[in-house]
């Protein structure tokens, strides 16, 4: 009885963290000013939020079907984002600049 | 009603922010808004198959995640090239 009482809580408190970073996220994106800033916040909702659903899942299916397919849809999610917003970036730069490498004139920081 | 189904249509009522930058936002701003509604979408669709109990929907999210990364890549590659 306590147990499924915590299991509930669990649950609940995990969505409600995921549900909170998604609003969060998608508030930086509706007020940021320029593409940069906005793509930061694609982040949030596919390494946060995402994986607080499926240990939501996993809290309350454990690994049956249900729970592995969450947690595939997190790793899918987690995995493909960067490539997504490293491609986009490229893409809004090629468009401005007409190339995506630095120019001559560009001061490059190196490591 | 429950804990699943509320947390859906929470993440249902985001995608309308979403939808207005891709209406007033530029080109890239339109793409951005639109790869944020389809991680949203994906999370939907899993919180749907918990809510209603119905395991298709979480198979449907993971294809749905698969196949927007294609489809945005095809995309910012036709936007990079041609448009």
């Amino acid at each position: 009885m306590v147990a499924a009482l915590w299991k509930t809580v669990l649950i609940d408190g995990l969505l409600v963290a995921a549900g909170v970073v998604c609003a969060l996220s998608v508030l930086g994106l509706v007020a940021m000013p320029n593409l940069m800033d906005r793509l930061h916040f694609l982040g949030p909702v596919t390494s946060v939020a995402a994986p607080l659903v499926a240990g939501a899942v996993v809290a309350r299916e454990s690994l049956s079907h249900a729970g592995i397919m969450a947690v595939l849809v997190a790793v899918a999610l987690l995995a493909l984002n960067p490539i997504v917003t490293q491609a986009t970036a490229r893409a809004d730069r090629v468009r401005r600049l007409g190339d995506w490498r630095a120019r001559p004139d560009e001061k490059v920081r190196t490591p | 009603m429950n804990e699943w189904l509320w947390f859906a249509a929470g993440l249902l009522l985001l995608l309308a922010p979403c939808g207005w930058v891709a209406v007033r936002g530029g080109l890239m701003e339109k793409q951005v808004a639109v790869e944020m509604a389809a991680a949203l979408t994906c999370l939907i669709l899993v919180a749907l198959a918990e809510g209603f109990h119905r395991s298709i929907y979480a198979d449907l999210a993971l294809v749905f995640a698969l196949m927007s990364f294609v489809s945005t890549l095809v995309t910012l590659r036709f936007l990079e090239r041609w448009v």
